[in-house]
């Protein structure tokens, strides 16, 4: 059976090597140029060129590897991760550009917060709201008012803002 | 040399404003709690706080950023010593005696043997710095844009090289930083590559985003992997800080030596410091009356490596601050700093803004200072940094990454970058991809290209002209030499040893 990281790393050559195709035919609508005057293409096709060549070899190298199957230690390693943690913080990171424009900054910051802090001690949601509640307030006081950050601001920000000054 | 003096002082002048002195301030602790918590190492630190440093003036930024940079350095032995956790990578070697020493009673001799081989090493990197950087951006001034393109490929290639792991993976990451940098107007004719329409590309992805999601976001990510949260933390008293008559008349040497050899390898590209650790530790062992103490607590194997990471951050600025060319991720996040602030380093930097540069200068000496007066009493309130929940700590450095890569451009698509390099950090560590390399080549890349084709032009198309000049071909051939010199020396161990199978069998054994 195949371990989880051969898997992994499986899948990561096949990403590699399908950006690098994108990337090498992308190069192919600009203008090359001559080698006298090179134009905008020129580097990105020798770029893309090596880096195609590169991804080929890697994703030759992890294919033809021959697995050893599944050690028991991998498995536990494995099993041990967090990984409802790492896509959640992952989750929350892409969420944010997309709610800031619309909720503006304290909710956007106070939702992600919480969400982030339940996600890594699901046992004190009272708490995690309070504590994400100050972390929103104190970061856009900090930004706001110390380092004059213009950060998305809305009806509540406007009062903090005026409360602060 | 009466005109170094001179500029030293007023550098000193500088720096010892009071909001010099508090940036100075501000960056060993911070730095020293980087350098303390593991996983966030100086460059996740310098990276969430580049945004923080619009509001500075560039000496200012620059000053935080030395701060931050020793500080790390100091607050990975730390833990090193007392918990066997290295902060940062370059603290590894640390553990190995350093703890030790602790688990005998030691602690606080082998902490106070640290930071004052620190200190040393600190004071003799920046004089190197300071006469090296001096000395060879008189030289660069000459450099046309071939010898930066050789230079940038060379910096490159030796990179490659000293990453550790595997060269294939290491140049795939170089390539992919280099693609990025492609990407955004054309600086040369002005057309449009690889902006599929959207209008914010046209200015590039920005190295902040990248280097933040690759290094905050990631980290944060490798760290949420582990379950345990809370760290039991050994206390100091100040009392048992002072190493003994024997310790310190062991330690001294070491230190210089480590110093010394630190601030040689900070010159080369790659994680300077992790290597000049090493490189210390199996020197010292070598040089040993008692090698078999090695492992058992033998103080040389503190003060050496604590040294020569120190002294690898003063090397690592001299090709910045002289070339203009970051060789290690961390001075990528200065240069961007610096140009955040409208500057270009190289070789003009040190003429034209040589108040920045001796500020810098003597804002290092006084941040090394700070950090001998603040590390040593102060230990166990850093290292009780430790007890801070991760389940807090993570939320608050995702959130300041979040805010503070807004608050560069106010621009949304910077945020989707950092979740987007986020992830893929998080996935390529996870089948051993070193980002370094990525982010070097994303900064150096544009310089590359900016050289490459001015080179050419130049040279009337003859890439013979581009590679055949006296200091290009020297560059490229040492380059060549770090490939082909392992392989043959590979090659050579091979044949001997299956001609030779017992004396191999007997060397293994030893």
């Amino acid at each position: 059976m195949e371990g989880k990281s051969q898997q992994k790393e499986k899948i990561t050559a096949i990403v590699l090597c399908g950006f690098s195709l994108f990337y090498f035919f992308s190069c192919w609508h600009l203008k090359l140029g001559t080698i006298k005057y090179p134009g905008p293409g020129f580097i990105p096709v020798v770029i893309g060129s090596l880096l195609l060549l590169c991804t080929t070899f890697y994703l030759m190298r992890v294919f033809g590897t021959k697995f050893s199957g599944r050690k028991t230690g991998d498995i536990a390693a494995e099993e041990g991760k967090n990984y409802q943690g790492i896509y959640g913080i992952l989750a929350c990171t892409t969420a944010y550009p997309f709610i800031l424009e619309m909720l503006k900054f304290l909710l956007s910051t106070l939702m992600v917060a919480f969400f982030m802090l339940v996600l890594l001690k699901p046992q004190r949601p009272v708490f995690s709201f309070f504590l994400a509640l100050g972390m929103a307030v104190a970061s856009f006081l900090i930004f706001s008012r110390l380092l004059g950050v213009a950060l998305p601001s809305g009806f509540l920000e406007e009062l903090l803002f005026r409360i602060g000054r | 040399m009466a005109e170094i003096g001179q500029s030293l002082l007023s550098g000193f002048a500088s720096a010892l404003k009071p909001i010099y002195l508090y940036y100075a301030l501000l960056g060993t602790i911070l730095g020293t709690i980087t350098g303390v918590l593991p996983g966030l190492g100086p460059l996740g630190a310098m990276a969430i706080l580049l945004s923080f440093t619009l509001t500075m003036d560039a000496t200012g930024a620059m000053i935080l950023f030395a701060g931050i940079y020793y500080g790390a350095m100091y607050g990975g032995s730390t833990t090193s010593i007392l918990l066997n956790i290295p902060g940062e990578a370059a603290s590894v070697v640390t553990c190995i005696d350093g703890y030790k020493m602790a688990q005998k009673g030691r602690a606080g001799a082998a902490l106070t043997v640290s930071a004052v081989g620190s200190f040393i090493a600190g004071t003799i990197s920046i004089l190197g710095l300071t006469v090296v950087a001096l000395f060879l951006a008189d030289i660069a001034l000459r450099f046309g844009p071939p010898e930066f393109l050789a230079i940038g490929v060379c910096g490159l290639i030796l990179l490659v090289r000293l990453t550790g792991g595997s060269i294939l993976q290491a140049f795939i990451m170089i390539f992919l930083g280099m693609a990025l940098a492609t990407v955004g107007v054309d600086f040369l004719t002005g057309i449009e590559r690889f902006t599929y329409g959207v209008r914010e590309l046209g200015q590039g992805i920005d190295f902040l985003p990248v280097a933040m999601g690759i290094f905050g976001i990631a980290e944060v990510l490798t760290t949420v992997e582990q379950k345990e949260f809370l760290q039991r933390v050994q206390k100091v008293k100040l009392s048992e800080l002072l190493p003994t008559r024997r310790e310190w008349k062991r330690s001294f040497p070491p230190m210089f030596r480590g110093s010394f050899l630190g601030f040689l390898i900070g010159l080369v590209p790659g994680p300077s410091p992790v290597i000049a650790t090493f490189a210390s530790y199996i020197s010292e062992k070598r040089l040993s009356k008692n090698p078999e103490e090695f492992g058992q607590g033998a103080i040389e194997g503190v003060a050496g490596p604590e040294a020569a990471n120190n002294a690898a951050v003063g090397g690592a600025y001299v090709p910045l601050f002289a070339l203009g060319i970051p060789f290690t991720p961390a001075m990528a996040v200065v240069l961007g700093a610096l140009m955040l602030h409208g500057l270009t380093p190289g070789p003009n930097l040190i003429k034209m803004k040589p108040d920045l540069f001796w500020a810098v200068i003597a804002s290092m000496y006084i941040g090394n200072f700070m950090l001998v007066i603040l590390n040593l009493p102060l230990v166990n309130v850093f290292v009780s940094i430790l007890k801070v929940p991760k389940n807090i700590l993570l939320p608050v450095i995702v959130l300041i990454c979040l805010i503070g890569v807004y608050s560069v451009n106010a621009s949304l698509l910077d945020l989707l970058v950092l979740a987007v390099f986020g992830f893929i950090g998080y996935a390529l560590r996870g089948v051993g991809f070193h980002p370094a390399p990525l982010i070097l080549a994303m900064v150096i890349g544009p310089m590359l290209e900016t050289s490459l084709r001015q080179s050419l032009n130049i040279a009337g198309g003859n890439l013979g002209g581009v590679i055949f000049r006296p200091i290009c071909l020297t560059l490229y051939i040492i380059a060549s030499l770090t490939f082909v010199i392992p392989t043959v020396l590979k090659f050579i161990r091979k044949s001997h040893h299956s001609k030779h199978p017992k004396l191999n069998e007997r060397t293994t054994d030893v």
